[in-house]
Parts: C-alpha cells; sequence; structure tokens
C-alpha cells in the first residue's frame, strides 16, 4: 500500500496511529515549523531532564542547559535548595552565565553589572541612583522556571507550570527507573564528569527513536560484534542470539524501554556476575533486595524517559534539539554508589570502548541518523514505517510489549508526541 | 646541542612519517609504531593531566589493537566512505629524556579531515579541522623509535564532536 497524500490539517497528522500500519511523516524531521512547534509544546510543556543532583552538590555549583533551545541556569543556593533560572538579565536580556558549570556566588550581568543571588535575586544594581528609591527590586529577579524537581537525583524541569505532576508523568517508567537504580545496594549513582559530548547532522527524534531500538543491532553493529569476537568475549553467533532475546516495552506518557532478561545466573546476567565475582557486592545486594527483586534488577535495560532523557547501564543521556538537522548529545557515565571501585572501573572502560565519538559503536549509530536525514528528503513515499510487530504486540498492565526487534517504544513515542503537537 | 639537534630532528621526521602512515590509512603499520606497554590517550578534559573518568579515547595497547582491527577488518559504518585526511605536524620540540632511552617530544597538529559523499548527503563532503597539542613518550629500541605513549589535546576537546573514528 502507498500512501503518499500529504497532511494537512495539524501537525498531530503527521503521526498516523494506524492498527495495521502505524507510520510517521518524513517532515517531522526536516521541517522548521514542526522543530519549532516541537520547542513550545514538547520541550516547554513536559517534564525535562536537566541533570543530576550529584553534578551540583555544593552551595554554589551550577551548570547552565538548553531546554527547548532557552537558556537556563540550574543553581545550588546557601539555602541548600537547587533553583532552576531563566539565563536573561532583567534589564536588558543579556545572559548572566556563560560556562558549561561552575561555582560561583552569584551572578553577574556583564553588560550595566546587574548582580544575581543563587537563586536569582536581584542584589545589585550598578549606579542605583538612575532608579527610584522605590525601585522593587524584588520583583526583578532572574525568573525561576516554575516547576524543578528531583526524583531520587534524577532533575527534571518544566517550564509550564500547570499539566501533570512529575510524579503523574513519571509513573508508568517509575519501576524500571527503580531497577536502574537498584544495581547500587545503597539505590544511588554519582555523575563522573566530564561528559561525551557528540553532535549530529540530524533530528533529535532519531537519537531517540534508536537507544531502545533492538532491530539494527546486528547489522549497524556487526563491527562491534566482531570486536567482541576478536577479545573471545562472545562469538558474533552467541551476540546475535542474545540480540533475539528479552522484549521492548511501550509505555504510556511516551516511554520506552529495551529489555534483555534478567537472571541470578552468572553467566547470563551482568549483576550475577559482578555478585558472584565480589562476595561483597553479594552480600550488600542480599541485604537490600530479595531474590525476585534483584532478578528484575538484573534484567539490562534501555530505558527512555519523554522527551529527552535515556538511562543505561553505564550512563545517563541527555538530547539535546538545536535545530530541526542538528542534536547534541550528553552521556555522563556514573559511578553505582556503594558497590566495589573495580566495578565502576570496569564499567566506565567498557562505556569508553563503546560510545563517546570515538568508541567502537556509537559513530555507526550517528551515520544512521544522517542517512534518515539524507533520505527523508526524497518524496516518492512520505512516511516511514513504525509498525514492526504491530500484528504480535500484547497490551498488559497498561504496556504494549513486544519481540525485542519490535518498535512499540517507538509508537508510544510518537503516541505522546502527536498529543503534544495536537496542543491537547 | 649538536646531538641534540640531531635528536630533534630524528623524531621531526619519526613524527612526519607517523602521520603519513595514518593519512594513507595504513594502521597496521601505524600500530606496529607501538610499544607493547604503550598508551594512546585523547582527554574530553584539555587541563587534566592524568585520566580520571572517561575520555574520547583513552587505549592501552590491547584497545589500540581493537581499534585498528575494527578499521581495517570489520564492516563499520562511520568510516564507510573513509575519511581523507591531511595531517600537518609543527612545531616539534624533544625534551630530555624522563627515563634512560626515552625523549619527551611534543608537537602541533593540524588535521584537515573529509569524507566523501554524494550531493545532499548529510554529514559528508564538508572538510572539518582538528588542531591539536600533541605530547609523546619516545623509546629507543633496535635504532629505531617507537611510541610508549601518545597524547592528542584537541583544540575543542570538550565540545561536542561528529564522529572522531579516523585516528586523531
Amino acid at each position: 500500500m502507498a500512501i503518499t497524500e500529504r497532511p494537512t490539517q495539524s501537525l498531530a497528522d503527521l503521526v498516523m496511529d494506524d492498527p495495521r500500519e502505524f507510520r510517521i511523516h518524513g517532515t517531522v524531521y526536516t521541517d522548521p515549523a514542526v522543530f519549532e512547534t516541537e520547542m513550545d509544546r514538547v520541550f516547554a510543556a513536559h517534564w525535562v531532564y536537566v541533570g543530576h543532583t550529584s553534578e551540583l552538590p555544593a552551595t554554589g555549583d551550577y551548570k547552565t542547559v538548553l531546554v527547548g533551545g532557552q537558556p537556563l541556569i540550574v543553581s545550588r543556593h546557601e539555602d541548600g535548595q537547587l533553583y532552576a533560572l531563566y539565563n536573561r538579565c532583567r534589564h536588558r536580556g543579556a545572559v548572566v552565565c556563560r560556562q558549561e558549570r561552575g561555582h560561583s556566588n552569584f551572578f553577574r550581568c556583564r553588560y550595566h553589572n546587574w548582580v544575581y543571588a543563587n537563586n536569582g535575586d536581584l542584589i545589585g544594581m550598578a549606579q542605583s541612583t538612575g532608579y527610584p528609591d522605590e525601585f522593587p527590586r524584588e520583583e526583578y529577579g532572574l525568573v525561576r522556571v516554575p516547576r524543578l524537581q528531583s526524583y531520587r537525583g534524577l532533575l527534571f524541569a518544566n517550564l509550564a507550570g500547570d499539566g501533570p505532576s512529575l510524579e503523574e508523568h513519571l509513573a508508568p517508567v517509575r519501576r524500571y527507573i527503580d531497577y536502574w537504580l537498584g544495581r547500587s545496594p545503597m539505590e544511588d549513582v554519582e555523575v563522573v564528569l566530564p561528559p561525551h559530548r557528540y553532535e549530529y547532522p540530524g533530528n533529535w527524534k532519531l537519537q531517540a527513536e534508536n537507544g531502545y531500538d533492538g532491530y539494527h543491532g546486528n547489522y549497524v553493529h556487526l563491527s562491534w560484534q566482531r570486536v567482541l569476537q576478536l577479545s573471545k568475549e562472545g562469538t558474533v553467533d552467541d551476540i546475535q542470539q542474545y540480540r533475539q532475546a528479552g522484549c521492548t516495552r511501550g509505555l504510556a506518557n511516551g516511554h520506552g524501554v529495551l529489555e534483555r532478561p534478567g537472571s541470578l545466573n552468572p553467566n547470563a546476567s551482568w549483576t550475577a556476575r559482578m555478585m558472584e565475582r565480589y562476595p561483597e557486592y553479594a552480600q550488600a545486594m542480599h541485604a537490600r533486595f530479595g531474590d525476585p527483586e534483584i532478578m528484575e534488577i538484573s534484567a539490562r535495560r534501555n530505558i527512555f524517559v519523554f522527551p529527552n532523557l535515556y538511562l543505561f547501564d553505564t550512563h545517563i543521556r541527555i538530547i539535546v534539539p538545536k535545530a530541526p538537522d542538528r542534536t547534541e548529545v550528553q552521556l555522563y557515565v556514573y559511578n553505582l554508589q556503594g558497590v566495589p571501585e573495580r566495578i565502576n572501573e570496569s564499567r566506565l572502560r567498557g562505556h569508553e570502548r563503546f560510545y563517546g565519538p570515538a568508541g567502537f559503536g556509537a559513530p555507526d549509530d550517528i551515520e544512521v541518523f544522517t542517512e534518515v536525514q539524507t533520505g527523508v528528503h526524497a518524496q516518492g513515499h512520505q512516511w516511514n514505517l513504525l509498525n514492526r510487530g504491530q500484528h504480535r504486540e500484547r497490551f498488559e498492565g497498561g504496556e504494549w510489549i513486544g519481540h525485542t526487534t519490535d518498535e512499540p517504544p517507538q509508537r508510544a513515542l510518537y503516541r505522546q508526541w502527536r498529543r503534544a503537537m495536537a496542543g491537547d | 646541542m649538536a646531538s641534540e639537534t640531531a635528536g630533534r630532528d630524528d623524531v621531526e621526521r619519526f613524527l612526519i612519517a607517523e602521520a603519513r602512515l595514518l593519512d594513507e590509512r595504513r594502521f597496521d603499520e601505524w600500530e606496529a609504531l607501538f610499544t607493547d606497554d604503550a598508551t594512546y590517550w585523547v582527554p574530553i578534559d584539555p587541563e587534566r593531566a592524568s585520566p580520571g573518568g572517561i575520555s574520547i579515547i583513552h587505549d592501552d595497547r590491547a584497545r589500540l589493537h581493537e581499534r585498528v582491527y575494527r578499521l581495517t577488518k570489520t564492516p563499520v559504518l562511520d568510516q564507510n566512505p573513509a575519511s581523507r585526511t591531511i595531517r600537518l605536524v609543527s612545531n616539534v620540540e624533544v625534551d630530555a629524556a624522563p627515563a634512560p632511552g626515552e625523549l619527551t617530544a611534543r608537537s602541533a597538529q593540524l588535521i584537515t579531515e573529509m569524507r566523501p559523499g554524494g550531493p545532499g548527503q548529510a554529514g559528508l563532503s564538508a572538510p572539518r579541522w582538528f588542531a591539536a597539542r600533541c605530547e609523546y613518550r619516545l623509546r629507543r629500541a633496535n635504532g629505531s623509535l617507537k611510541i610508549a605513549m601518545k597524547k592528542v589535546t584537541l583544540l575543542n576537546s570538550d565540545e561536542p564532536h561528529y564522529n572522531l573514528s579516523f585516528i586523531p
């Protein structure tokens, strides 16, 4: 069936939630009007991940981020609280902070020396006699982002004052976040700076669609599989068989998961292998969790939290859209707290091997993103298919669950995207 | 003074030859320039003196071999089409040996890189430039130089990068 008609109504019609042929229009990746609307209706109207609390442990620590293209500062004030502030002087609009991260007692606009505290309060103006005595300084602090909230260290900002709470937004994916944290017997992680950063000439959703895609691995990462075979970590056949196991999950609110089976057998899961290798780790895990929980924790998952966050076994990934065809991706590795140092050291070395701009796997993914970005300019057909496994998925416990190579998570992503873009 | 100059010329010739092996994608021969205990390091943080956390590249000898194996023997996407590179090596300085039989060398390099492609292909056909400061620990063995340590600090090491798999 060739479907070539052009959608004419709303941007929501760029996603066809057809029960047999779920599909998306190619312009979701290329159209500047779509991108502008996304910044507004997706990024400025959802809980967007901005960092981990371990990045900002001390009073005066700050980092700057882009949320939907808008410059923000996330800062720890002397009251111990974190604040998300619009990075724009109230006077003439200059940014008050230009560094990626650092430590400062205040933010000063360099244009006319207006000075703001770490919570945004206006605490000084140069030559202030130019303003009347009754000038209400308290009304001219850096504007605070309406909502900033942490879930177990994961810090989310919401530029909209209304809409679902963070609890409501995360509810469908929360148990997977908890299992992800559970590999630490303290259920805590600590980010290790600096992050890997890469940027590609392609749309942000190409990265979002790929992190839980269980279909591409045997083709895009055949090279990686051959490296593993060289190092005797598994034959290409073994690895390709492993890649058939597990499932994909499309969750409500746009979240999604790629999952490999958990196991208490050291030969079948990383967690069980580490517990066998390091008795102190096994002891700490058993003190905290029962076997059924360890079974769940040991399942290896790539977890996507709509719209810009991935949780991987080695890193926290942030997707930063910069233009319809330009995206930055940041990979923050982290240490699992309360585990032997050698476990974390080997996790970081393993991460470095696959990821980053010179890793043995990630650059191959980036390569195909650029190929899609180029391909969708061809107009012979206008729709990309995301219907793989629609005939064999099942709906259970509020989740669409499919074969590990199927596309339920991608469909979940675009269902939420469609709702957002419709302005619902 | 005369012997130091000879040492510097020696090292400069060696670094230029190394750059040519990479430009000509003779990766196996390039790998053979490294000692068995060698490291190859491309940090993210330009200020950091020793590796901590992660790097763009932090290869021990085994991983360096994997890197070369990947480029030469496996179906990579990110180097297909392959990068063309021209490497300029300059500002070579050679310092006193920290250990017997070893030299420390510093250089500046500028790599111009491009992957050819058809019309309109995102990510291809666009030259990129990578300036870097390089540090080497070189060891004389059987009359020739070997690389015991190579560190490449890119000018924009902590900025986001598109693929750097061409060996910076």
